[in-house]
């Protein structure tokens, strides 16, 4: 009985970040910019550094607006950086600069801090296993009002993730649409990675969304796929890390890992039909 | 009616207790040896960080969960030590015996000698500074008395009726502490005075009690590389002081105390925080036995 409530609440977490971010997911992969998640969470903790510098208590609201305000800022870069045809400068290349660049700005931010820096580190990590009703309800209202604003906008949002060029004939302002898609998007990383630490963040992004690729091509489809593989390996994982003893988020990520690679041999194994027509 | 309600929960407490083993859990491996000493088979003792983590950073697992649910009595270093990864497993073991201020809580703290509380304003020049002092007091065989009288205290509240045992434990453990003491004190005795630098400020209870003098550490700030012009004012001041041991803990990396000890002709000296570190550190004597002897190695 114990356990059993110990297992319910990081099993909520695995589901509302499943049904965010395997659909953010499929954005991100049309997109190819598989690594903005981590980018984006790197910058915000880099404004909850920078507050933490000027002296604000790590968990106030000022800090966190520091934190929104410099995601809010990724965004912005990652929209206007998209298409850049006269140098060819791929984004990934951009992502990652940003990233190692407001990581290595967070380092020497912390050398200027007089004190707990050593703490710091740690609660911009966020561990599934320890979070609580709180922030599990907090965060299922956050994201349901962000997936409210993606399914009203969902057309814009598709047609600039899949075809930006055509948006852009069909009258479209791809760039503020953009701003807006990175703004919301980062707005739920910097939450859920405090929830979940980076890794799994990751995992509950790009996994389903590629595993459901090796069977379907349609985007409602992809969808279903990777909510149902998501909900499936928070809770394989979830138990896994019980019975075994192994730290939660690092066993989910696994977890992941082997049902790709299942899936995968699945795939080999059992080759689709081709489409007909199309 | 508060009063009443308080008075009956403390009687049912106190019958739960009666009679059976008392389940302590302790955040580090010291404190559990500690604690050990003074409860001998009365109760389970069991540690939630092993020997060779760093006790600033533990992974929380499952079974940490299962272990806080089930505990009568937890028993913490304080200072902000564990604050990084206990109180969200204290949230949620949903436990309330064992939290801050309960019946089941204590900080082992609370009657130490604590070094490098600040007082006045916290600047750079003084190193790594926690704001409640530095948490690293375990390392003077003085404190680990006073954590003993701490625990004896309060596994005699909960279990009034092995209070004699307790007490008598804690008073052989004193003895053979303080036996312990004069050998490590006589062994080190001829190296007093001498400068040393650590990696991280985990030794200043330990320096101070035995006599040693740490000129500067090799990390002014943990997860924060030294800049090139720390790592030159440190090796030459290494070399003016004549500073021949680095001390590390096990969990750091070792490439730059290596560096700065090939530059100012040093050696580097691996020497472990807490029991458990190794397999053959069982207790808190062969702790300070291992560590003195390796240390007196170095210095020779």
């Amino acid at each position: 009985m114990d356990v059993l409530g110990f297992l319910l609440v990081p099993f909520l977490a695995g589901l509302i970040l499943t049904g965010i971010h395997a659909y953010l997911g499929v954005h991100v992969v049309e997109r190819g910019v598989i690594f903005v998640d981590l980018s984006l969470a790197q910058i915000a903790a880099l404004g909850t550094t920078v507050a933490f510098l000027a002296g604000h208590d790590l968990h106030s609201e000022t800090t966190y607006f520091w934190s929104l305000g410099f995601t809010i800022v990724g965004a912005a870069i990652f929209a206007f950086t998209r298409v850049h045809h006269e140098t060819r400068i791929p984004q990934e290349a951009i992502i990652g600069i940003v990233y190692a660049v407001s990581a290595a700005a967070a380092i020497l931010a912390m050398s200027k801090a007089p004190e707990g820096t050593e703490h710091l580190k740690d609660m911009l990590v966020g561990n599934i296993l320890t979070v609580s009703w709180k922030e599990v309800l907090t965060t299922a209202v956050l994201y349901a009002v962000v997936g409210i604003f993606h399914y009203v906008f969902r057309r814009q949002f598709l047609a600039i993730s899949v075809n930006p060029e055509q948006a852009q004939r069909n009258g479209l302002n791809v760039k503020w649409w953009d701003f807006l898609f990175y703004t919301s998007f980062g707005f739920v990383v910097t939450s859920s990675v405090t929830i979940a630490g980076v890794l799994l963040v990751f995992s509950y992004l790009i996994v389903p969304s590629v595993a459901s690729m090796l069977f379907t091509d349609s985007i409602g489809k992809r969808l279903a796929f990777g909510w149902i593989l998501g909900a499936v390996v928070s809770a394989l994982g979830i138990l896994a890390s019980f019975q075994l003893d192994l730290p939660t988020g690092a066993t989910i990520v696994c977890t992941f890992g082997v049902v790709l690679l299942f899936l995968a041999i699945v795939r080999l194994l059992k080759p689709r039909r081709v489409a007909v027509g199309g | 009616m508060h009063r009443l309600l308080i008075a009956a929960f403390a009687l049912v407490f106190a019958l739960n207790a009666q009679g059976k083993t008392l389940n302590i859990v302790t955040t580090t491996a010291d404190l559990a040896s500690i604690t050990r000493e003074v409860t001998g088979d009365r109760a389970t003792v069991t540690s939630i960080a092993r020997g060779f983590q760093d006790p600033h950073f533990v992974e929380p697992k499952p079974s940490f969960l299962l272990l806080l649910r089930k505990a009568d009595l937890l028993i913490v270093v304080g200072r902000e030590l564990e604050i990084g990864w206990l109180p969200a497993l204290l949230d949620q073991s949903r436990n309330a015996t064992i939290r801050p201020g309960g019946p089941g809580y204590l900080d082992a703290s609370s009657g130490a000698d604590i070094l490098d509380r600040p007082t006045g304003p916290v600047n750079r020049s003084m190193g790594d500074i926690h704001a409640l002092g530095n948490p690293h007091y375990w390392l003077d065989p003085a404190n680990a008395v006073r954590i003993a009288i701490q625990v004896q205290k309060r596994v005699s509240v909960l279990q009034p009726e092995n209070a004699a045992f307790y007490n008598s434990r804690l008073e052989s453990f004193k003895q053979r502490i303080n036996e312990a003491n004069k050998r490590w004190t006589a062994m080190l005795a001829p190296y007093r005075g001498t400068k040393i630098v650590t990696y991280h400020n985990s030794w200043p209870n330990f320096v101070k009690r035995f006599g040693l003098n740490v000129v500067g550490f090799v990390e002014p700030k943990p997860g924060v590389p030294p800049s090139p012009s720390h790592l030159l004012a440190l090796t030459n001041l290494m070399k003016r002081e004549k500073v021949k041991v680095i001390l590390v803990e096990p969990y750091f990396d070792l490439k730059t105390p290596q560096a700065i000890a090939q530059r100012s002709g040093a050696k580097v000296l691996t020497m472990q925080p807490s029991v458990g570190g190794t397999p053959d550190v069982t207790d808190y004597f062969k702790l300070f036995d291992k560590n003195i002897s390796k240390l007196v190695a170095a210095l020779r």
